[in-house]
């Protein structure tokens, strides 16, 4: 794994950070950053902070601008206005310093067709400036048994399934230990297994300390992986912070499955519960009776509860009415 | 994956210079279309020699006709011959695929990512065509000198040059190899040309396009005669000058001249294609 980067990177981080009274290292951070292409704006006047050590889960429907924010981040592209710092240096005039500890896949893996994916790695990794010529062959070695291409390393990457070529993108990140890991949606073509991987791998980076800034349209993907989310729609920022926190904002109520939901509102509202429906559910608010004076209602009225459970907020559902919101 | 905290590894924010140029290197040599080029600039010369053996009795005139009897003149014309039109889509098709194409397979982004300097990544790709300018020309120079000692023969192992007198083995080698450097030096003109065309597209078709209806244009301008005035800033005007080296004393000021014109061509194209990779997207 990765042991250097918590404490190396946190003095670091802490070091390049702007003296405007931010105490928080920050891996990544944009001000009012903005791309207008003729006249689409693809992302507008965007502030965003990624925390050292976050894994940050970038969410938004495509065409939302995830892919320009992060490209502006990185200085492959010029932002019309605003600004970006990466690891404490701004972008894209001195990104030079902190890139070689930043690993990106952007828009896809891009090698070349006539190459094996080793030759491919190879070549990534001989301009890798923190890799030495003596550890290059060994740190291919173990990036492609990371991503589990070991056995494929020696065809041509002309030959290999999409799931196959994203894997290869994800080895060339992991060429050599990262302060902080862009990837821009990395379970694209990926199998089940695929995607599991990446999330053993996301995990793994993170453990390892490394910052960690994800974009996807897969909700279950950013549930599961990520500390801190970004909500993007039509280039702005509708929501950003640490997961739970949104989560449990959004959270509350007991959730009680009957098929007589009829029957069931009216007892719980005479009882001073807010109630309402929810499919083949009520839904009971927390500000009336305690849980179990609820079931015990509905139970000596006579109402069949399949089932009862407190209602947790899913991304998906605080997803879907982020961006309904803004709409 | 390294684990050593090596504190000078840790600062460095570029890979060594002479890293990215093998890197460069290898990727080059290892496309089949390079190496596939590579064999049949080989041919030239052996196709030119066996059709002077065939032809035989002293058939046509100009360079071509100098070869019969006579082998050493075959790489120097087999050189000529190439350098109008099949040498510079040779190193068209090299830059075309060292930034165009980069760009097109994505694999730009990985290289600005890594990173490797703007300014060297520029470097690595104008080595890159460079070695394939001189890798094409010296293929044709030697499987010339060859195929000329040893399929067309003739003045026992000397080159009669062009003014009627003889030069030893040694010294025709000598001019061989002049006219390998100075052939070199005008496909580096086309080859800064073809890379700042390359620099500003993501289609390696179109500097192919470019080199060759650049070439086309530049031949139709210079057979215009009241466009003479022109003829010193058409790169392919000097083109013939590399017939020089078979004559005795050898002129120089035909190469001279041409060189001079495509170190001109090197530095407009270089200037252009670093001004533009400094600002491109990938």
């Amino acid at each position: 794994m990765t042991p250097t980067p918590t404490a190396a990177g946190v003095t670091r981080a802490a070091a390049g950070a702007p003296a405007d009274g931010t105490a928080a290292p920050v891996a990544a951070r944009v001000r009012g950053l903005r791309k207008v292409f003729g006249r689409t704006v693809a992302v507008d006047r965007i502030d965003l902070d990624v925390p050292t050590g976050a894994v940050l889960g970038m969410l938004g429907p495509n065409g939302s601008g995830k892919t320009t924010l992060i490209r502006m981040l990185l200085g492959l592209t010029r932002p019309t206005a605003g600004t970006a710092e990466l690891l404490g240096s701004p972008v894209p005039d001195g990104a030079g310093a902190v890139l070689p500890s930043v690993g990106a896949l952007v828009e896809g893996p891009g090698f070349h067709p006539f190459l094996s994916g080793r030759e491919n790695l190879r070549r990534a990794g001989a301009t890798e400036p923190l890799l030495t010529s003596r550890d290059l062959p060994a740190a291919v070695d173990a990036a492609l048994e990371r991503v589990g291409l070991a056995g494929a390393a020696d065809r041509r990457y002309r030959g290999y399934s999409l799931g196959m070529k994203q894997r290869l993108g994800l080895a060339a990140v992991l060429l050599v230990p990262r302060r902080l890991v862009v990837l821009d949606e990395p379970t694209n073509g990926l199998d089940p297994a695929g995607t599991r991987d990446v999330r053993r791998i996301i995990a793994e980076l993170h453990a390892g300390g490394a910052t960690v800034l994800v974009s996807s349209h897969l909700l279950a993907e950013v549930e599961a992986t990520c500390t801190h989310v970004a909500v993007l729609q039509s280039g702005s920022l509708v929501a950003s912070g640490e997961l739970r926190t949104l989560l449990e904002a959004d959270a509350g109520g007991l959730v009680i499955s009957t098929p007589d939901v009829e029957r069931a509102l009216p007892v719980l509202r005479a009882a001073g519960a807010t109630a309402f429906r929810d499919g083949d559910a009520v839904v009971v608010a927390d500000d009336g009776p305690p849980a179990p004076e609820v079931i015990a209602l509905l139970v000596r009225a006579g109402v069949a509860v399949h089932e009862a459970r407190r209602r947790r907020a899913r991304l998906e559902e605080l997803f879907a009415r982020l961006t309904e919101e803004a709409r | 994956m390294t684990t050593q905290a090596d504190p000078l590894p840790l600062r460095r924010t570029s890979a060594p210079l002479g890293r990215l140029l093998g890197a460069e290197l290898r990727w080059v040599l290892r496309r089949p279309r390079t190496l596939v080029m590579l064999g049949l600039f080989a041919l030239i010369p052996v196709l030119i020699a066996v059709g002077v053996v065939v032809a035989d009795r002293r058939s046509g005139g100009g360079l071509i006709g100098a070869v019969a009897g006579n082998g050493l003149v075959l790489p120097i014309a087999a050189m000529s011959l190439a350098l109008t039109l099949l040498l510079p889509l040779a190193v068209a098709m090299a830059a075309a695929d060292a930034i165009a194409g980069e760009a097109a397979h994505g694999t730009m982004r990985g290289l600005l990512l890594a990173p490797v300097g703007r300014l060297r990544l520029v470097g690595m790709k104008a080595f890159g065509v460079l070695v394939v300018a001189a890798l094409a020309t010296t293929v044709i120079a030697l499987v010339g000198v060859l195929a000329g000692l040893v399929v067309v023969g003739g003045a026992d192992g000397r080159l009669v040059t062009l003014s009627g007198t003889t030069l030893g083995l040694g010294e025709a080698v000598g001019r061989v190899a002049l006219v390998v450097v100075w052939t070199v030096g005008q496909l580096a003109a086309v080859g800064a040309i073809a890379l700042a065309i390359s620099a500003l597209t993501e289609h390696p078709l179109v500097v192919l396009a470019s080199v060759l209806g650049g070439l086309i244009v530049f031949g139709v301008l210079s057979a215009i005669p009241a466009l003479e005035w022109l003829q010193p800033y058409l790169l392919t005007s000097g083109w013939a000058a590399g017939a020089d080296a078979l004559r005795d004393p050898l002129p120089l000021d035909g190469m001279a001249e041409s060189s001079l014109r495509a170190l001109c061509y090197v530095a407009v194209g270089g200037g252009l294609t670093l001004i533009r990779m400094l600002r491109r997207d990938a």
